[in-house]
């Protein structure tokens, strides 16, 4: 009898106990995904080499989304379902526990529905206490749930400023919702590395009013038809009586972007250079408030400066003149004729 | 024998003209067209002479005498006036002296001519008023000639003209003394003059 007792209560603890264990999950790697790697519960994956800027081509199963001062490297995985049928569900909740070194530029983002939009990822949580939902309550029976892991990479500049590589560790807990965690496992997220580079665009763009810059080969800027008269000038072109001729003139952006660097400003020059093939009759000039206007530099060893103090993601206005000579007699040109302004942004 | 042969590569690949990472250094290209044409302008304005008539920039140019007579009585408005030859007989002249500025550029000439006809003449009154035209100050009534009304045979205004160079010209009407019963021979008209400036 005592025998049969203790038989009963062994058989009693089994069945209580198998339900509680029987959830799990395996991260595999999603078909447009980056590769998930590592062994069963010590996963381990990476973004590689990143930007504040999100420019260059991400790597395979990548996408960047714009974020409020920086990118999201953003890449969608599977969480395989198992030992989840009937009234058992598996529950999946993550933390990262340890975090980047560089956590003021580096940040682990999590996504689990329209994930296209940067807005919809969400901070995962730092703390093992309120982990973030991956498989929220009430769980999921035996399937393949697809969800996005995100790195926020900032796009600061100064003292603050990292690059190099840096790595996190995410903690998953996997339950049945209400009950105690069942699993924990960890995904690292070093391999690739996380590798934060420095970035730097600049872009000429139309301002108000002005002519139009097109993104042609790199930009483009068409004064059209002028003459020496200044008859007729086309729209966002002012023309004005120089000293010789006409100057046509239009306002335009530079626009410096710049990220991971730790001085906070650039340095734009530019130099004209392929100059006009009559350039007795036409030049380029420069001017920062569209009254006053010097010789665009034909040297690119001695540039013109246009700003010294260049920050990241505020637009510079300038004003480009064309001078046209009024020039009459033999040997006179019309037709059509093209420069190439050269910029370079430069962050120490 | 073997060989080994390390190959190393560098991270600042991604690079394009407008953008860069792993780099602190861009230079895009602004690459900047245009089409110079020739141009051609002619403006008309006030002359130097204290008392010359304004020249109002109304379709395209215009000017006005005022009240004129063929006695010469009415104080010119604006410019002078000759009194007739012959009071009754032959007719006065209010006229002014203006200002003619070709402007041209990009042709291959230096220089322009001008030439000017009555492209509508006086109406109402063109029985008594005639447009009179000189290429110097007129020192009498006989110093104007009448300007042709023909644009096949325009009056010349000025030849090998420079651009830029403004010249000054006389322009004026005559008022003869007719009296009549059956035409009209006082009160408003006007006339319209074409200028024709050419850079060959």
């Amino acid at each position: 009898m005592r025998r049969l007792t203790l038989r009963g209560m062994l058989t009693c603890m089994v069945l209580a106990a198998t339900p509680a264990f029987a959830q799990d999950i395996t991260l595999t790697t999603n078909a447009s995904g980056i590769t998930i790697g590592g062994s069963q519960g010590a996963w381990s994956t990476g973004f590689g080499s990143v930007n504040g800027l999100g420019l260059g081509t991400p790597a395979t199963g990548e996408t960047i989304l714009s974020g409020t001062g920086g990118k999201l490297y953003s890449s969608p995985y599977d969480i395989a379902i198992t030992g989840s049928t009937g009234s058992i569900k598996a529950v999946v909740k993550a933390y990262v526990s340890t975090n980047f070194a560089h956590n003021a530029i580096l940040q682990v983002y999590s996504c689990l529905a329209s994930c296209g939009s940067a807005a919809n990822h969400t901070a995962m949580s730092t703390n093992s206490g309120s982990p973030t939902n991956i498989v929220p309550s009430p769980g999921q029976h035996n399937s393949t749930v697809t969800a996005r892991l995100a790195i926020f990479v900032s796009s600061q500049n100064g003292a603050s400023a990292f690059t190099g590589a840096d790595s996190a560790t995410i903690t998953l807990l996997v339950s049945d919702g209400n009950g105690p965690v069942v699993h924990t496992y960890t995904l690292t997220l070093n391999n690739p590395t996380t590798n934060v580079q420095t970035a730097v665009s600049l872009s000429v763009a139309t301002a108000a009013s002005g002519r139009t810059v097109s993104a042609g080969s790199d930009f483009g800027l068409s004064y059209g038809t002028v003459n020496g008269l200044g008859i007729s000038p086309g729209v966002g072109l002012t023309a004005t009586g120089v000293s010789g001729g006409q100057l046509y003139s239009t306002p335009y952006l530079l626009q410096p972007s710049f990220s991971s660097f730790s001085s906070t400003t650039g340095t734009l020059t530019g130099y004209v250079s392929t100059d006009f093939t009559h350039p007795s009759q036409l030049e380029l000039r420069d001017s920062s408030n569209g009254s006053s206007y010097s010789a665009i530099s034909k040297s690119s060893g001695s540039q013109t400066t246009f700003t010294s103090s260049a920050a990241s993601a505020s637009t510079v206005t300038r004003y480009l003149g064309l001078f046209v000579a009024n020039t009459n007699g033999g040997g006179v040109f019309t037709g059509a004729d093209s420069a190439t302004v050269t910029y370079t942004l430069v962050v120490p | 024998m073997a060989a080994l042969v390390l190959i190393a590569g560098t991270s600042a690949g991604a690079s394009a003209a407008t953008s860069a990472v792993n780099a602190s250094t861009v230079s895009p290209t602004l690459q900047v067209s245009v089409t110079v044409q020739k141009a051609i302008a002619l403006t008309l304005s006030q002359g130097a002479t204290a008392g010359a008539c304004n020249v109002t920039t109304a379709s395209d140019y215009s000017i006005s005498f005022g009240n004129v007579d063929a006695l010469g009585i009415n104080t010119p408005t604006c410019g002078a006036s000759f009194l007739p030859t012959t009071p009754g007989v032959s007719p006065s002249a209010y006229y002014t002296d203006y200002k003619l500025t070709p402007m041209f550029t990009n042709q291959s000439s230096t220089t322009a001519t001008v030439t000017a006809y009555v492209s509508t003449n006086f109406a109402t009154l063109a029985s008594i008023l005639s447009v009179v035209q000189a290429s110097s100050a007129p020192a009498n009534i006989g110093a104007l000639s009448a300007m042709s009304t023909s644009s096949g045979s325009p009056t010349s205004i000025g030849t090998t003209l420079a651009s830029g160079t403004a010249i000054t010209r006389y322009i004026g009407v005559t008022v003869q003394p007719t009296n009549s019963g059956s035409s009209t021979v006082s009160g408003s008209d006007t006339a319209t003059i074409t200028y024709t400036m050419t850079v060959p």
